[in-house]
């Protein structure tokens, strides 16, 4: 009589514990990431004090995440007024990027893959953009081609953006920039 | 006869008039144990998920047989770094890569002794990494800190330096830059930015012209 109370405590103590711990590493985790408007990042990722969580993430797959001292990954599925970026939709990425020696930013899809497009351009960096005349920058996402700085999108879907920012030092204190530090995410009109 | 008979009946009504009301309150009771007993033991079955679950993730990095230390333990050997961006034929991509960089690595394992990893720095931003099995950083740098173009280091563990630092000369400095890795296998990554699309040539042959070999 005593086995079946022992074997409930095993069956749900190793399920709950494999399956939660499953679910906890299969995406990026919700420990240590910081939110900067609709930009999330992880400050520690490749940092050598990386939290366990973040840790068993990457050890699952083929990843080799920019250093502390490399660079900084931001990552943002949003747009500023929190709704999912959806390709059906166009919008405006505009505004400054921190101090760094380089940027790229790129669409991928959800699982950060980039985005098999027609027209060979699926990401810019910050040599690459035409700027205005104070030297921010604005670029057109959408599936239709626009005039001067813009990244096609595919027919339909939900999308990613994904802005790197290479020899910056503002790495090691990401969680401590404003939203205004970055660039915006401006839904224009959707289909 | 009839007294004898009333005496006789009287212990029977009276205890079937007495456990009328107990039953309902026993089998109160029993239901009250018995859910006090599954309460405690979901409380022990969490408390067994809550180890189980913290054990499972510690011990992914050690278990785990996918990560790119050791997917692509077998590049690099040749004492040059080799480009995953493309991955060689037979070899899983890179995740969440950057379409405007190039990514070559060199595979190391410490136990034959520490690694000396040189490279050339060019007009492309250029960064070093070592990435230690199990996945996570344990050094990055970047070709601002190159020294008249080069930028030179040793990779070696902690009881290779602790050696290390005994066969140093007594009161001279050493001029090596010694990286510590906390794992004996790992990847050095040289990463290299692609700012224009006809770069990507330029950034391929710095990112593979790193060397990596064994120190001494």
């Amino acid at each position: 009589m005593r086995v079946l109370p022992l074997a409930y405590v095993i069956a749900l103590g190793a399920g709950l514990g494999l399956v939660s711990a499953r679910y906890a590493v299969a995406e990026r985790p919700w420990f240590g990431r910081a939110q900067i408007g609709a930009w999330t990042t992880w400050p520690n990722g490749g940092a050598r004090d990386i939290d366990p969580y973040m840790r068993a993430y990457l050890a699952r797959g083929v990843h080799l995440p920019l250093g502390a001292g490399e660079g900084l990954e931001l990552i943002a599925k949003t747009d500023d007024a929190g709704q999912a970026l959806d390709a059906r939709c166009r919008y405006l990425v505009s505004g400054t990027t921190p101090p760094a020696r380089g940027w790229s930013l790129d669409v991928a899809d959800l699982a950060g893959r980039s985005l098999q497009s027609t027209v060979e351009r699926a990401s810019f960096t910050d040599a690459e953009i035409v700027r205005g005349e104070r030297g921010g920058m604005r670029i057109v996402l959408a599936t239709a081609p626009e005039a001067g700085n813009w990244l096609p999108l595919p027919a339909g879907g939900r999308f990613q953006l994904r802005l790197r920012l290479y020899d910056t030092p503002i790495s090691s204190h990401a969680g401590e920039l404003r939203p205004s530090a970055l660039p915006r995410i401006a839904r224009i009109n959707c289909r | 006869m009839s007294t004898a008979d009333n005496i006789g009946t009287l212990p029977a009504a009276s205890q079937h008039i007495a456990t009328g009301p107990s039953r309902p309150r026993r089998w109160l009771s029993r239901l009250g144990s018995g859910l006090l007993r599954f309460v405690l033991l979901t409380l022990a079955g969490l408390v067994l998920a809550g180890i189980v679950h913290i054990v499972t993730v510690l011990r992914v990095p050690t278990l785990a047989s996918g990560d790119a230390a050791t997917v692509y333990a077998a590049l690099g050997m040749n004492g040059r770094a080799e480009l995953v961006t493309p991955p060689p034929a037979g070899l899983p991509a890179m995740l969440d890569t950057d379409p405007n960089s190039v990514t070559a690595v060199c595979s190391y394992d410490l136990a034959a002794g520490p690694l000396r990893v040189v490279a050339r720095t060019g007009s492309l931003p250029l960064g070093l990494t070592v990435h230690r099995r199990g996945g996570g950083v344990a050094y990055a740098i970047t070709d601002r800190a190159a020294i008249r173009g080069v930028l030179e280091f040793v990779v070696m563990t902690q009881e290779q330096l602790d050696e290390r630092l005994a066969n140093d000369e007594e009161g001279e400095t050493s001029r090596e830059l010694r990286v510590i890795s906390p794992s004996l296998q790992g990847l050095v990554v040289a990463r290299v930015m692609v700012r224009r699309s006809f770069d990507r040539s330029e950034a391929e042959a710095l990112a593979t012209d790193i060397a990596c070999g064994l120190a001494d």
